[in-house]
């Protein structure tokens, strides 16, 4: 068995019979001092794990560095797995320092804060899982207090490895973590259907937060179309001044208009002679229809907070049957 | 198109006439020195000449029934043929090859001074031609030397018409699949055509005594005569036929059709290429008002073919007959088919029954009806697929064995022989006693094989075997009352209560009618009514042994659904509750008054609103055993809603929580839970409502908002996304449409049509319990099958709708079994208005697809209909290509068990899985499974089944289907996955086989071990298997009962 697979340190773990599958396994975890693309002020205390089993939790890495490992209790800051999002803390985003780089997207021209509501605690849904499970092959990063301990942990492994000990996954955590079989099938099941109260509370929220969102965006765009760049180019963003669908804001400057011109009209003679032509000429003008009742109902809804404006919807030409991008979907 | 398939099918078919003619040209020539060497022998009594025949030849005389008398007065003789000439397709060069067997017609010309002039009558010129054929055969046993095997048949089942047939033998003692058939013919003007005219009867008294000679000897002996003839013109017709494709370019070719049709449909028996060609010949020549042609010679062979085709299906030679080059002549007692070539003065159809007269006519119709479909592949179905197999052919087989009756001298006329008057009596009573019941009613003996020359002739067995194939009418054959004839009819209700005899009554009706009337049970659901009065007529009329051996073929199904208790009308109606539970919600929540929005449609998207779940919706169900069936609400627009795709899923949440507020306010008893899925997807729906009805139905209701698809049409088109994001993107697109837009469709289109065949139900039950017995529910979908089976209703040719569970099914399997879904698109039109543009977008559409996506990683198989022309709403998340190819590989086994076991087969048989192929097989514990969902489980104590909140709580809860969907997500592209959902407690698995050794990478998606081979600098990876399956075990806890690996991996 070798110690290093291409720079990384490999680190096996056994599995302990199951009634249902009794044969020892192993698993082989890999390990390597964290070197992401895009230098981060933790990159150096941290190690980067790779093929993480698939019932990880951050319980179960503490446990095995420390416990297991040797590490004293307490130097572990933070196990952050991959496609997890982070908490808070300083870590930059899991991507590991030879993956084939996904790129992150360049920001967008605007509403680049658009994925901000969805990570906000109090909009985000109930979970239905009582705890995560990984998928085979996926990578994590830990975070150490110092990088004494990291580098403590690698000495560790490699001296572990060459006394041929094996720690046991999983030893002695039984009951820490929620139980997996038919019991976490039962309690997703029940997990699915959350409290009333609690749901409500939390689409209130996301709806307070979107409505809050999207008057930032128009904001921003409205200064956007004001400013001029360096070159003395304004920007051309979506919403400018004709906008079909703002109906009632339509209607409101036509009402001020009007409200403008009421001691106007018969200014001049001109003005008062084609009236008369006018109200003379055709008797069956039709009259400006009345407001989409409709809308009133709509108003009268009382749970959801509406937002307070939409974005018109942009004319759609083509139409997308297949696209060509799609299919490097494929396993 | 169908003629440039048809020049490929030629050649195919086509005997190569140079090369492997030149023995059988060897051959012949033979034959004919044999024959012409032969010694001539002197008159002889018959006696006589029959034992000699025998004592020194040692070849018994095959004479036709009945044996002449012993005391004969005139006597048999042989003497050197007139001429030999080779007749028939191979003359004329339009012989086809199938199955590589090749026939020549040899037709030996007997010389007119061995006949008398009135051997016309009394079968004197049979027993003579008899005479004449055993002295030729006896000619040649003495003349070879064991280079051919000669056997006696009878040519085209015509008793009377005995010949010898000559199969050259190979070396190692095995006959050659080419055969020379000895005919014999005599001199076209031996007998006058006026004296075998079809009115004219010529077996006079023979039996009967002198009273009844005036009556019988006008009996009319059409067969006997037609037969006759057709020995003294088989030369003139060779010269005719000739004659027509030298008139029209499109007859020889046309007349290849033809027997490639005959012989697919298996026609052959009685309606040959011989009678075709003829059919085509005389059209041509006239058939029409005032004698003119009803085919023109300048059409092609496409268009005769056709035509004659038409022409077959629409007019009836039985009521109305046709006459060609002669005058009408009247008929009395006729009830075959009768196309009269007058020259030749024979009937063309003179060897069709009424029931093989009926089978053809039936074929013909719907081959042109196949003809006039735009989306059936026409060529295949026209010409390559056999349709000659009765279980796919007919709804229900019934098979019995009879004893044979001796003829009564009352009907001893026109020379039937025993087994033909056997049939006409079953036609007679089958044809009555089912009446319209039935479409179509088709015999089928055994055919006579060819008997070795020097044996005797096999004594007919005491029992005889007849299978009638049924066709039948879904709307009447289940009927249970049959009224008969008014009371005030008196023979007709005389003629009904003979048939009937005590099972007869007269009954009143509520409209004041009095009818003689027929009441058949419905108390026992195993036997049928089609079954109680086949047993009834056989016992009545065919004898008490026959109703013994009857066999029902078909009927065995119809069980294998689950509710097997059920007939097939108690069966549509066993829906009807659940449907009901359904519409009476729709009431409830179209009469809300304070929701927001005004709500614009409410739609089923389920199985079980749309008759096809395995299972009967069952209303009173244990709880926790029904998953719920989806329902969508659409409201009407409004420009309020957010122009955001998250925001929009989360409104909906508020406006589910509304609705279930206003359902629980307006009923009592019902409980409605709102539940989340797709948690981790922003884009997709992320809450349904799950209602109770009190009356025990569960939906599972989710907001449909139309602007959906315009959102995440914006969001695909972003340039700006991650190809991870455009994906998961491209996904929700495709789940929002399959969810709102087509599942709603294709709901109510099968709806309609379940009402339009009423075994559309059951057979798609029937397929979907297939697929799940074969392990394969978890790729393909419910709607695929549906698709599959409608096809079968909607383009069921080469066959007509299917009237049973049976032939919906096997035709469906057949169906998958041959469709080549790599090249080829499935197209069904749901109600009959595709037009050719519809069908050119959606072939372009396939074609794109394969382009883009040659290695179908992402789409398989392609079904498309006309309410889905993109044909991948139902395929996209599956099957796979290897999961498409196990599906057709087990359609294909089983169509093979089918066409291997025939009529023995027990059904059963095809829903038995095998694990073997599998690389490992998970076992769960039984008791976390629910194998006997939805299946109604009747507490013993009324009192247990009172249903609490906390049960319904676990209402559409399937832990095995949680535990399978974790291990698809988390294991789905390095292993198939397989359970059966019937037998519930299996999973079944297989490796990809892409998981082999490679160089370490961090992004690989499986779990991997380190192997070091000595020698190799590069350390490598692959998958770690035990690994892997003992996360498979932890992750299924308490639920898996153990893991059986049952190959080892072959990766090291």
């Amino acid at each position: 068995m070798p110690q290093q697979i291409a720079g990384y340190s490999i680190l096996p773990l056994s599995l302990p019979p199951v009634p249902s599958f009794p044969e020892t396994a192993t698993h082989y975890l890999y390990l390597q001092p964290h070197q992401p693309k895009i230098p981060s002020p933790t990159a150096s205390r941290s190690l980067f794990l790779v093929n993480v089993p698939f019932d990880s939790t951050e319980i179960h890495i503490k446990h095995l560095l420390s416990t297991q490992i040797g590490l004293p209790a307490g130097r572990i800051e933070d196990v952050l797995f991959e496609g997890q999002r982070k908490k808070g803390s300083g870590m930059d985003e899991v991507s590991g320092p030879r993956a084939p780089q996904n790129k992150k997207s360049k920001k967008r021209k605007h509403g680049s804060n658009g994925d901000v509501i969805e990570d906000m605690e109090s909009v985000a849904l109930p979970s239905v899982w009582d705890r995560d499970l990984r998928t085979d092959g996926l990578t994590a990063v830990v975070l150490f207090v110092d990088r004494a301990s990291m580098d403590a942990v690698l000495k560790a492994v490699k001296s572990s490895l060459k006394e041929r000990r094996v720690p046991v996954w999983g030893e002695a955590l039984e009951g820490k973590v929620p139980a997996l079989g038919s019991a976490r099938y039962l309690n997703h099941h029940s997990l699915t259907y959350p409290n009333k109260t609690q749901l409500l509370e939390s689409v209130n929220n996301y709806m307070t937060a979107f409505a809050g969102k999207e008057a930032s965006q128009a904001r921003s765009l409205a200064r956007q179309r004001q400013e001029a760049d360096a070159d003395g180019f304004v920007t051309v963003t979506r919403g400018g001044r004709t906008n079909p669908a703002r109906q009632e804001a339509a209607q409101e400057q036509a009402e001020k208009q009007k409200e403008k011109q009421k001691g106007l009209e018969d200014f001049y003679r001109f003005q008062s002679r084609e009236k008369r032509k006018q109200r003379a000429g055709d008797p069956n003008k039709p009259r400006p229809t009345d407001p989409d009742p409709r809308l009133d109902i709509v108003s009268s809804m009382k749970t959801v907070i509406w937002p307070r404006s939409g974005i018109p919807p942009t004319t759609q030409v083509e139409d997308l049957e297949i696209d060509p991008a799609l299919t490097n979907f494929s396993s | 198109m169908f003629t440039l398939k048809a020049n490929e099918l030629f050649v195919k078919v086509r005997p190569d006439y140079e090369g492997r003619m030149v023995t059988l040209e060897n051959c012949l020539r033979k034959l004919k020195d044999i024959i012409e060497r032969i010694p001539d022998r002197e008159a002889k009594p018959i006696l006589q000449a029959e034992r000699e025949q025998l004592d020194s030849h040692k070849v018994r005389i095959p004479f036709p029934q009945p044996r002449p008398a012993k005391d004969a007065k005139y006597t048999l003789a042989y003497s050197k043929p007139a001429e030999i000439n080779v007749v028939g397709s191979y003359a004329r060069r339009t012989s086809i090859v199938v199955g590589g067997q090749l026939g020549i017609d040899l037709a030996v010309t007997m010389p007119s001074h061995i006949f008398q002039e009135k051997d016309y009558l009394n079968y004197r010129y049979f027993y003579k031609r008899a005479y004449y054929l055993a002295c030729i055969a006896s000619g040649f046993e003495e003349a070879q030397e064991d280079e051919y095997a000669i056997d006696f048949a009878h040519q085209n089942d015509n008793h009377l018409q005995p010949i010898i047939i000559i199969t050259p033998i190979q070396e190692g003692n095995s006959k050659t699949k080419d055969q020379i058939r000895i005919l014999l013919a005599a001199d076209g003007d031996l007998f006058p055509i006026s004296k075998t005219l079809p009115n004219k009867g010529c077996i006079r008294s023979m039996a009967g005594g002198t009273s009844s000679l005036g009556s019988s000897s006008k009996r009319p002996t059409p067969y006997y005569n037609a037969s006759l003839r057709s020995e003294c013109s088989s030369l003139a017709y060779l010269k005719y036929l000739h004659a027509s494709s030298l008139q029209s370019d499109g007859f020889s070719d046309a007349c290849q059709l033809g027997s490639v049709w005959l012989r697919q449909r298996g026609l052959g028996r009685e309606f040959g290429p011989f009678e075709w060609a003829c059919t085509v010949a005389l059209l041509m020549q006239g058939g029409g008002t005032k004698g003119k042609p009803i085919l023109s010679r300048g059409y092609d062979s496409y268009q005769l073919f056709k035509a004659t085709l038409q022409y077959l299906s629409l007019r009836d030679l039985v009521s109305s007959p046709l006459f060609v080059h002669s005058d009408d002549i009247t008929l009395v007692h006729h009830d075959g088919p009768m196309l009269f070539d007058g020259k030749r003065g024979i009937n063309i159809l003179f060897k069709l029954t009424p029931w093989s007269y009926a089978t053809l006519k039936h074929e013909a119709g719907v081959t042109i009806k196949l003809l006039n479909d735009p989306l059936s592949d026409q060529f295949d179905a026209c010409l390559i697929t056999r349709v000659d197999d009765l279980l796919q052919r007919f709804d229900y087989v019934v098979k019995m064995r009879t004893r044979q009756v001796p003829i009564p001298t009352s009907q001893m006329v026109d020379a039937l022989n025993e087994e033909t008057y056997l049939c006409h009596r079953v036609h007679k009573a089958f044809s009555t006693g089912l009446g319209d019941r039935i479409r179509l009613l088709h015999l089928e003996t055994p055919p006579i094989l060819p008997w070795d020359a020097a044996a005797p002739q096999e004594s007919t067995k005491a029992l005889y075997q007849v299978q009638v194939g049924l066709l039948l009418d879904p709307e009447n054959f289940s009927r249970t009352v049959d009224r008969g004839p008014s009371a005030e009819d008196k023979v007709a209700a005389a003629e009904f209560r003979r048939f009937w005899g005590n099972k007869a009554e007269l009954r009143r009706y509520k409209d004041g009618t009095i009818m003689e009337s027929l009441i058949w049970s419905t108390s026992d659901p195993t036997d049928s009514v089609l079954k109680q009065i086949v047993a009834y007529v056989v016992r009545r009329h065919l004898g008490e042994e026959a109703v013994d051996s009857i066999e029902l073929l078909g009927e065995l199904y119809d069980r294998l659904l689950p509710d097997r208790k059920l007939g097939i009308k108690e069966r549509s109606t066993s829906f009807q509750p659940f449907m009901s539970a359904f519409e009476s919600l729709e009431k409830e929540v179209r009469a809300f008054e304070g929701l927001p929005l005004q709500i614009r449609q409410i739609s089923a998207a389920h199985a079980r609103l749309r008759y096809s779940s395995l299972r009967i919706p069952a209303l009173d169900h244990s709880p926790g055993q029904m998953e719920p069936a989806s329902i969508c609400v659409q409201f009407e627009g409004s420009a309020r809603w957010p122009d955001d795709i998250t925001a929009v899923q989360r409104t909906k949440i508020a406006f589910l929580l509304k609705m279930g507020e206003l359902l629980e306010e307006s009923t009592n008893g019902l409980i409605a839970r709102l539940g989340l899925e797709n948690c981790n997807h922003k884009l997709m729906n992320i809450a349904f409502l799950d209602i109770h009805c009190p009356s025990g139905a569960v939906f599972r209701l989710r907001i449909h908002h139309e602007r959906e698809l315009k959102l995440l049409e914006r969001v695909l088109k972003d340039s700006t996304q991650s190809a991870a994001s455009r994906e998961e993107t491209a996904s929700a697109l495709s789940t929002y449409k399959r969810d709102f837009i087509q599942g709603p469709i294709h709901t109510q289109a099968i709806r309609t049509l379940s009402t339009r065949f009423p075994l559309l139900s059951p057979c798609m039950r029937l397929m979907k319990k297939w697929r799940d017995s074969h392990m394969l529910s978890t790729h393909l979908s419910d709607e695929l099958i549906e698709l599959l089976t409608v096809r079968t209703f909607v383009h069921p040719y080469p066959w007509s709708v299917p009237g049973s569970v049976m032939t919906g099914f096997l035709r469906t399997l057949t169906f998958v079994s041959k469709w080549d879904w790599q090249n080829e698109p499935l197209i069904v039109d749901f109600n009959g208005e595709m037009a050719g543009p519809e069908i050119e977008a959606i072939n372009l559409c396939f074609e794109a697809w394969r382009k883009i996506d040659p290695a179908m990683n992402r789409v398989a198989i392609f079904a498309a209909s006309n309410l889905d022309p993109s044909g991948i709403t139902w395929t996209e998340f599956g099957p796979s290509k290897v999961v498409a190819s196990h599906f057709t590989s087990l359609a294909k086994a089983a169509c093979g068990m089918v066409k291997e076991r025939g009529m023995n087969l027990e059904p059963e048989a095809l829903f038995v899985a095998s694990v073997a192929d599998y690389d490992f097989v998970i076992h769960l514990d039984p008791r976390s499974t629910r194998t006997d969902r939805g299946e109604q489980r009747h507490s013993v104590f009324k009192n247990l089944h009172v249903q609490s909140d906390q049960d319904k709580s676990l209402a559409g809860f399937d832990p095995v289907q949680l535990f399978l969907g974790e291990l698809r997500a988390m294991y789905g592209s390095n292993i198939l996955f397989f359970r059966d959902e019937l037998g519930g407690s299996l999973i079944a698995g297989l490796w990809n086989p892409q998981t082999g050794l490679r160089p370490w990478k961090v992004k690989l998606a499986y779990s991997t071990k380190p192997c070091v081979r000595p020698g190799d600098e590069d350390s490598q990876v692959t998958i770690n298997e035990t690994a892997t399956l003992h996360d498979i075990a932890k992750l299924g806890g308490d639920m898996v009962l153990r893991i059986e690996v049952k190959r080892s991996s072959t990766r090291q």
